[in-house]
């Protein structure tokens, strides 16, 4: 689904990725750990091109998304991203905010992108806040309406920035919910979360990242319970 | 001592008469300057380098040189190159307001999209949105809706402003004022008659934009 080879991304003369490559299989569940300013959530913004890479290759569903003449646009279609800070648009309802890009990407009618997004609301609980704006509305509960938002396009791959560490710890819970239930149903997914509980779960992989690198990567069992790099070591016992 | 309300009362009409022109100078200037500004400002920050330093040489012009020298400059400068002595007065002045107030209002404007979250931007980007729709759907509604408190204040001065146009004969309300005083030799009662007048407009305008506000403002939550 998801192929990276040797990314390399610099912010003036800071070199922030040196050099990643990885697989992503379709409907895997991959978790990105590691301190900050390890580069994680600048890989995942590589992915969809929100940063540009400096060098390397990354296709993703067989588009070379590197290449500076495919359409972004269009690739970005397929690839949803929910963030840290939700960033739902404050001008409009949790609604409109589901239905703007079905709309206006995907040329669906309002009535038809209304109902997707009324389904996409209730799937993620909140049937009953559809009228509401972001203020009105709880930390948990505008980030269910950024996944509902990002689920609108039928992406085949959505990239979760941190999205609950913003969050007060009692709605943590509600938000990891709605994640697992879309790694239950298939859904391709790269998660950078400090959540280990989480990635335990549901990761079926997670990948150690420090300085610009992949350090490790392995199954949640094997990784957490006898990580084999130093640097891995270090950091887990940080956490855990 | 006395003062004549009299002679108040005998040109009021010919002074409404100004103020009518100077209302309707006001809005066509910040209407077409609106135009201008949004157009301005989105060049402003365009990534294609050149098109942003036109804007900003734009911007430059018309903030830092006088508004009588730029009245000047369009009504008899410019139609020298036609082989005309100048242009019909009250094209001039709305031309010359319009630019003036375009230049204001791209400032306004551009402060208006840079102070949105760069979040709002990249969430809109990355449902596949056009950096086009982005803006229309996503940043420029957020960012009218801030800059409506700026384009108030822009709207009072530009009313005040306009009275440079009597320069060029345009029978605006500081026209009509310099008329009523060669007439009636009464220039305390005239100039204090031609100011309330002034105020009356300023004081409905920043009531209409308190308003807007209230009305525009119900679900903004910054960020």
């Amino acid at each position: 689904m998801i192929t990276v080879n040797n990314l390399v991304k610099f912010f003036g003369n800071l070199e922030v990725l040196r050099g990643i490559s990885c697989q992503i299989a379709a409907q895997e569940v991959v978790v990105v750990i590691g301190p900050s300013g390890s580069g994680k959530s600048t890989f995942l913004r590589c992915l969809n091109q929100l940063e540009k890479a400096t060098s390397g290759e990354i296709i993703i569903d067989g588009i070379t998304v590197t290449d500076p003449k495919i359409n972004i646009n269009a690739v970005r279609q397929e690839v949803g991203m929910v963030f840290q800070r939700f960033n739902l648009f404050p001008h409009m309802t949790a609604l409109e905010n589901v239905a703007l890009a079905p709309m206006k990407v995907r040329r669906q009618s309002r009535r038809e992108a209304q109902e997707l997004a009324l389904a996409l609301l209730e799937r993620v609980g909140l049937q009953d806040k559809t009228h509401q704006y972001p203020e009105k509305l709880s930390g948990g509960q505008q980030q269910r309406v950024a996944i509902a938002r990002s689920l609108a396009m039928r992406p085949k791959v959505i990239l979760f920035d941190e999205p609950t560490s913003a969050l007060d710890p009692e709605m943590v819970g509600e938000v990891l919910e709605v994640i697992k239930s879309l790694a239950r149903e298939g859904m391709t997914m790269v998660v950078v979360s400090h959540e280990m509980g989480f990635a335990r779960e549901v990761g079926d992989r997670v990948l150690f990242m420090d300085e610009g690198l992949i350090v490790e990567e392995g199954n949640p069992e094997q990784l957490f319970n006898n990580p084999q790099n130093q640097r891995t070591r270090s950091f887990l016992s940080k956490i855990l | 001592m006395d003062f004549r309300f009299d002679v108040i009362f005998n040109y009021l009409p010919l002074l409404l008469q100004g103020m009518k022109l100077t209302f309707q100078l006001t809005i066509i200037a910040v209407a077409i300057g609106t135009v201008i500004g949004l157009f301005i400002s989105l060049c402003r920050i365009a990534f294609f380098k050149p098109v942003a330093w036109l804007a900003k040489a734009y911007v430059d012009f018309f903030r830092g040189t006088p508004l009588l020298v730029q009245i000047f400059l369009i009504h008899f400068g410019f139609p020298q190159l036609f082989g005309m002595r100048s242009f019909p007065a009250y094209l001039s002045g709305t031309i010359a307001l319009s630019l003036n107030s375009g230049a204001y209002i791209a400032e306004i404007f551009r402060g208006g999209i840079q102070s949105i979250h760069k979040g709002q931007m990249e969430a809109a980007r990355s449902l596949g949105m056009s950096y086009a729709q982005a803006m229309f759907y996503v940043i420029l509604p957020q960012a009218f809706k801030r800059s409506i408190p700026p384009l108030g204040n822009e709207f009072i001065a530009m009313l005040k402003d306009s009275s440079l146009v009597s320069v060029i004969a345009l029978q605006e309300l500081m026209m009509s004022g310099r008329i009523m005083q060669g007439r009636s030799f009464r220039p305390f009662e005239t100039w204090v008659t031609v100011a309330m007048l002034y105020l009356v407009m300023t004081l409905t305008i920043s009531q209409f934009v308190s308003y807007l506000e209230r009305v525009f403002g119900k679900d903004d939550h910054g960020e």
